[in-house]
């Protein structure tokens, strides 16, 4: 056997292999997929990947069961109001950590990082009676608020400062020599060469927001301010079962934006990587 | 054009003192190479002057002003990084007009000024690249463009050749020459090469621990120099230094007197392989490193001293051979011990 054809036969192998691998994670995806086209009954019938009969009425019913569409326009608008908000703050508070010298800059940095280690269902009652105390409950407000102020944002931040920590410090100092103030040189050449750092931070933050469930459950109470996982949780049949046929059918068109978000933010990655490199 | 004056500048960082009261004045026009060996404050003396470092105490003056509390951008001057220091995200057009642009000038002013560096410096095809695609020289040469482009009034070069091969570096040193000829700013260059500094500059500051050691041009620095480190640190290969008691004898029936506590410097290229008559140093060979041009030559000259000898030509004497060496009364110095 030549190199060539081994090389061919070595590639042949990894691709079968891996595609193997992989079906543990894309079979429950196209799972989902498929019920979502399928009456409640085939869903509990002779198990098919392929619809017998295909029920696209299913995603019109979805719509017209709750208000779903306010609640998926609540969902994305949060989503990405927190991941603005996110990587604005974020940045700017890993930029100061990483290059502005103040005393403590250490020590704050270290309370902060203690504070991922307290899990949200700790904190969730204490806030909870903070926002209560604001006049919040029943509004997306802490749902904005809570991800970016709270371990989220400082898990957020701690990344950024990382990324900021590992830029050539003269790329900076070359921004100052041109005229830019601090500000100028986080907006301008900072964050420019952080693409992915910004990207990592985005997808992290978006999915975060987007699959939180905890807070929206005990911060709403109105079906117009409903998230996607609370309005997820909310198809069921009046005993409460789930009526599966419509849960799945909404959660593919939940998963969309999720999709987007990682197609774009992905391409970033990969980009700013290329980019890489000061001197070579 | 404009004239630097440094006024007993010190700088610490906390407790650390890394420069000691410098005091330096450099004219309109000047080539000054600031060189020491490393950690000397050489770079750290750069930055302040740019601004990228504050003063701890001492005046800071360019162009007659005093600039110690002035922003970078605003004291004149314009800086080329060892690293380059190519913003990776913007091409090369964008990199050379980026602080024009900052300063608020007109895209047609930014467009020629870019156009007019490029071409100066042979950038014209390469202004649409980025970074990444721009070999070693490139990158070197768009930053010097980048410097040019503002019009300062001085340039500051922090070892701009450090990372360039040795090709490329002994060409980039010409085009910085020219470009000093050409421009005629007053330039400030650090450097850790004594070469570049010996062939670049009007003037050398050499440095030592935060201090200025002897400020001189290369030929002063070279044929007078003010005390063993500095004759140490000029020429190349480094000068022998002899103590004063061990050649005394010989050197005064040459006629060359070595008062108490001072030692005795010759550097390798004085000395030569001589009959008995004109010898003030007897020895043998330990080491001949062949050279091309000719063999450095390594010689014990007794009680555990061992001096570099420059020999010339291709015939060296063998390992173990024993040699006279002969030096002109000049070409002795005279120096303080460090």
């Amino acid at each position: 056997m030549t190199t060539k054809q081994w090389r061919t036969l070595n590639r042949v192998l990894w691709t079968v292999s891996l595609l193997i691998a992989a079906v543990p994670f894309v079979f429950p995806f196209l799972w989902m997929l498929s019920s979502g086209f399928k009456s409640a009954s085939e869903i509990f019938g002779q198990p098919s990947l392929i619809p017998t009969v295909w029920h696209w009425e299913n995603f019109v019913e979805v719509f017209q069961y709750q208000p779903f569409a306010r609640q998926y326009f609540n969902s994305v608008y949060i989503a990405l109001s927190v991941t603005g908000l996110t990587l604005i703050i974020a940045s700017l508070a890993g930029y100061a950590l990483a290059r502005l010298r103040f005393a403590g800059a250490g020590l704050l940095m270290l309370f902060l990082v203690s504070a991922l280690m307290v899990p949200e269902e700790v904190t969730i009652v204490p806030n909870f009676f903070l926002i209560r105390w604001m006049g919040l409950t029943d509004t997306h407000l802490p749902l904005i608020l809570l991800p970016v102020f709270g371990p989220h944002g400082v898990m957020a931040t701690f990344l950024m400062r990382q990324y900021f920590v590992a830029l050539p410090k003269e790329l900076e100092e070359a921004g100052r020599m041109d005229g830019l103030t601090t500000l100028g040189v986080w907006w301008k050449i900072a964050l420019p060469m952080s693409r992915p750092a910004l990207a990592a931070v985005a997808i992290i933050t978006f999915l975060f927001s987007w699959n939180l469930f905890l807070e929206p459950l005990v911060f709403l109470s109105s079906l117009e301010l409903f998230t996607l996982p609370l309005a997820l949780s909310n198809f069921t049949d009046p005993y409460g079962a789930p009526l599966w046929h419509l849960q799945l059918a909404a959660t593919s068109l939940a998963v969309l934006p999720i999709l987007a978000v990682y197609i774009i933010a992905q391409r970033q990655i990969v980009e700013s990587f290329a980019m890489s490199g000061v001197k070579g | 054009m404009t004239s630097l004056s440094l006024h007993n500048i010190k700088k610490a960082f906390g407790k650390t003192e890394v420069i000691r009261g410098v005091d330096l004045e450099i004219d309109d026009g000047e080539f000054v190479v600031f060189v020491g060996p490393s950690g000397c404050g050489k770079s750290t003396l750069l930055r302040m002057i740019s601004g990228l470092e504050d003063v701890t105490s001492g005046d800071l003056f360019i162009g007659g002003r005093r600039v110690n509390e002035v922003q970078p951008a605003k004291r004149g001057v314009a800086m080329v990084f060892q690293s380059y220091a190519l913003y990776p995200h913007l091409n090369v057009r964008d990199n050379m007009g980026f602080g024009l642009k900052v300063r608020g000038l007109k895209a047609a002013e930014i467009a020629a000024r870019v156009g007019e560096a490029a071409e100066t410096l042979q950038l014209g095809p390469l202004l649409d690249r980025f970074p990444r695609e721009l070999s070693g020289g490139q990158r070197q040469r768009v930053a010097i463009g980048r410097a040019i482009v503002g019009n300062p009034d001085v340039f500051l070069f922090d070892e701009p050749l450090s990372n360039l091969d040795a090709e490329l570096r002994v060409h980039m040193r010409a085009e910085i020459a020219a470009l000093h000829k050409r421009l005629a700013n007053t330039m400030v260059y650090v450097t850790h090469d004594q070469i570049e500094a010996m062939t670049l500059a009007d003037k050398i500051v050499v440095l030592r621990a935060g201090q200025i050691e002897q400020v001189g041009t290369p030929r002063d620095l070279y044929n007078n120099p003010a005390n063993v480190f500095v004759a140490q640190f000029i020429g190349s290969p480094k000068m022998n230094i002899l103590p004063g008691a061990f050649v005394a004898e010989r050197l005064s029936a040459a006629g060359i007197g070595v008062p108490d506590g001072k030692v005795v410097g010759m550097r390798p290229e004085h000395l030569h392989v001589a009959g008995e008559g004109d010898a003030v140093l007897n020895g043998r060979v330990v080491l001949a490193e062949y050279t091309g041009a000719g063999s450095l030559l390594h010689v014990d000259v007794g009680e555990g001293e061992t001096i570099l000898v420059t020999h010339e030509g291709q015939n060296e004497p063998a390992f173990g051979e024993a040699i006279a060496l002969g030096i002109r009364p000049e070409n002795v110095h005279i120096l303080t011990p460090a």
